[in-house]
């Protein structure tokens, strides 16, 4: 299982830490760790989602990115690592 | 006009909505609604009352799909709103555009587990491709042209607004007025294919094309979508490329192209299949590898490069890894890389499969043979019918034997593969198009599934003709448990069905039952005449199985023919 994190810049809208972990988890990755920082002007917020899987970490980057309030996602390659589980 | 009167949240939904161009909408209605409603009561908005929710939700499907406009539908708070789910289901899966509106409690009752409360919003994230709440009136006309916007851009697909009661008739700051607002160009400069893909893209797909010796076209609904089909004709005459489609891609593609081969997938043709699988390129168009049309995915198209023109670009390398992907609007896109390519040998081998591999009508006994009645309602009906369809065997009969030259005309269930799609999908067709005739084909099993829209049909008056293929089963499941599960017909006998003209007829719709074939061409006719609604109950044998049938993870060459 390889792990990744994600770099998203978001919308600070209702529902969209709910809509990321719906995608995230239907596109069959597990949630490892969340970091959530809300802007100076509190209508954006910077998140760090780290998520592991056996899948390409590229098919949940393009799903996450179709969300109508996600301004900006990047996987963060230096971040990947092998898991041992 | 803006009128000087107030305006509440109610009157600015159906204002905006004309700003849209919405004539028509169809809906509910219930208590947490009750504002907009009200509100209705002075647009001039026509609304059609369906009887189900999910009626309504299935009826702005077949409207958006046989109009290409945008399908709206209208439901209370709880239980109406779940009941849309279904259909926004749907419309996710086949990238219909639907904007779904919903009433929600008063927001002061919003969390306190109200009497029709449920949480509609968080219930629409993995059934819809965007979602609002409003929570201030002054916010809702923007809100409602976001859901136009979203609904209508890239790849399509269903919005649902929801709109606390108290939203609904509170009175808003800046009343909006009704013009319709003009429409965007087609053709969004964004989506040029240049400023979407590198060059070195466009580059490679070129030389493949130009490489390939078998090449093959495999058309998707996004042609459909596109508004593409014109393009996408264009593109098979200069390239000269057989061509096979999709459920979702019929009528793209002119049914009497020459080398044009039919459906693929599970139930595809053989000409189709085998052509699939002998290909060296395989040009996926507006298509998703949906694993009805792959079979066995690693055993899909061997020896096929693959070039994948598509707008969405989590479809790119999602089931099958491909060479090289054109992102963006098919519009523009198929144009710019239509070259002619020199491929007369594989022409003309695809072009003697589909000659060698026809259907064949032949069929023992006088019992009817469903293929054969579609073919000649095909063949029967004016040019512009609109053909839905159910889900299950007939679905697939009629894919398979019945031609459409457009995609607007055969709305069917693709994706979800939702049972009662067909009769409301088919009343939305209708009222989009009123001067085209609307065909429901269904089965005994999935017509009962929205047999209350019937009621609607009665109630507008409208000249729907439905054409039911009743073999007292659910066929479907029927013939995988006689191919797959030692016949053991696990709760798939429906000899206890209504008399379905009886029920046709407490509608006022005129209805018949035929079980011969010396019956059918004279039926066919006098529904076809009818001046108005009309149901053709058709008795088949139970046995009648659908083929070819490529059985579950199996390769699309290795199709079953028959027992």
């Amino acid at each position: 299982m390889q792990q990744h994190t994600l770099r998203i810049t978001a919308q600070d809208q209702p529902t969209v830490l709910e809509r990321l972990l719906q995608v995230t988890r239907y596109r069959g990755f597990i949630v490892t760790g969340m970091t959530m920082f809300p802007s100076v002007d509190e209508s954006v917020l910077d998140i760090e989602l780290t998520v592991q899987s056996d899948k390409s970490i590229d098919h949940l980057h393009h799903q996450l990115n179709k969300l109508i309030d996600v301004s900006e996602i990047s996987v963060n390659e230096s971040d990947a690592l092998k898991c041992r589980a | 006009m803006v009128s000087k009167k107030p305006q509440t949240g109610g009157a600015v939904l159906f204002n905006v909505l004309q700003q849209h161009g919405v004539e028509h909408v169809f809906g509910y209605p219930g208590g947490a609604i009750m504002p907009i409603y009200d509100a209705l009561y002075d647009s001039d908005i026509k609304h059609f009352l369906c009887r189900h929710e999910q009626g309504a939700s299935f009826s702005a499907i077949g409207y958006a799909r046989a109009s290409q406009k945008v399908g709206v539908c209208l439901a209370t708070s709880g239980p109406g709103a779940t009941n849309l789910i279904t259909g926004l289901a749907d419309a996710l899966s086949d990238s219909i555009p639907v904007v779904a509106i919903t009433g929600q409690v008063a927001m002061a009752s919003m969390g306190s587990d109200a009497f029709q409360e449920i949480d509609i919003f968080g219930l629409s994230l993995a059934c819809t491709k965007h979602s609002f709440q409003v929570r201030d009136v002054n916010e809702l006309a923007g809100i409602l042209h976001q859901a136009f916007a979203i609904a209508l851009e890239g790849r399509q697909g269903p919005v649902l607004v929801d709109i606390p009661k108290d939203i609904q008739s509170a009175l808003v700051d800046e009343p909006v007025d009704n013009v319709c607002i003009a429409k965007p160009t087609l053709v969004n400069p964004e989506d040029n294919f240049l400023l979407k893909n590198e060059p070195a893209n466009v580059g490679t797909a070129l030389a493949l094309f130009n490489q390939a010796k078998k090449p093959v076209l495999y058309v998707g609904g996004g042609v459909g979508m596109a508004d593409a089909v014109t393009e996408l004709r264009e593109f098979i005459s200069v390239t000269g490329i057989p061509s096979v489609s999709t459920l979702k891609g019929l009528g793209a593609v002119e049914p009497t192209d020459k080398c044009y081969l039919g459906m693929l997938g599970m139930h595809g043709t053989k000409a189709a299949n085998l052509a699939v699988q002998q290909c060296d390129l395989l040009i996926a168009v507006g298509a998703r590898f949906d694993d009805r049309v792959t079979g066995k995915l690693a055993e899909f198209a061997p020896n096929a490069k693959i070039i994948h023109f598509d707008i969405d670009q989590a479809e790119i390398n999602k089931r099958r890894k491909v060479d090289v992907s054109i992102l963006g609007d098919l519009k523009v896109n198929l144009p710019a890389l239509a070259i002619p390519l020199s491929i007369q040998e594989w022409y003309g081998e695809c072009q003697h499969m589909r000659e060698s591999f026809a259907w064949r009508y032949d069929h023992p006994g006088e019992n009817i043979f469903a293929p054969a009645l579609l073919k000649e309602i095909s063949s029967t009906m004016a040019k512009n019918t609109v053909i839905t369809t159910d889900v299950g065997q007939h679905q697939m009969w009629s894919a398979q034997h019945m031609s459409f030259d457009h995609p607007t005309n055969f709305l069917t269930s693709g994706g979800m593969g939702t049972m009662g799609f067909g009769l409301p999908a088919a009343i939305g067709a209708q009222i989009s198009r009123p001067d085209d005739m609307v065909i429901a084909v269904t089965g005994d099993g999935s017509f009962m599934m929205n047999v209350q829209e019937l009621s609607t049909i009665k109630r507008f008056q409208l000249p729907v003709k439905i054409v039911l293929i009743d073999n007292s089963k659910l066929g479907m499941v029927r013939q995988w448990q006689d191919l797959f599960f030692d016949g053991r017909l696990s709760e798939t006998d429906l000899s206890d069905n209504p008399d379905f003209v009886m029920l046709a007829n407490a509608f006022d719709i005129k209805s018949k039952v035929i079980t011969k074939k010396e019956q059918v061409s004279a039926a066919i006719n006098e529904m076809l005449t009818h001046d108005g609604a009309y149901l053709l109950q058709v008795k088949i044998d139970a046995t009648d199985n659908v083929w070819p049938l490529v059985p579950p993870n199996t390769a699309n060459d290795k199709m079953m023919e028959s027992t």
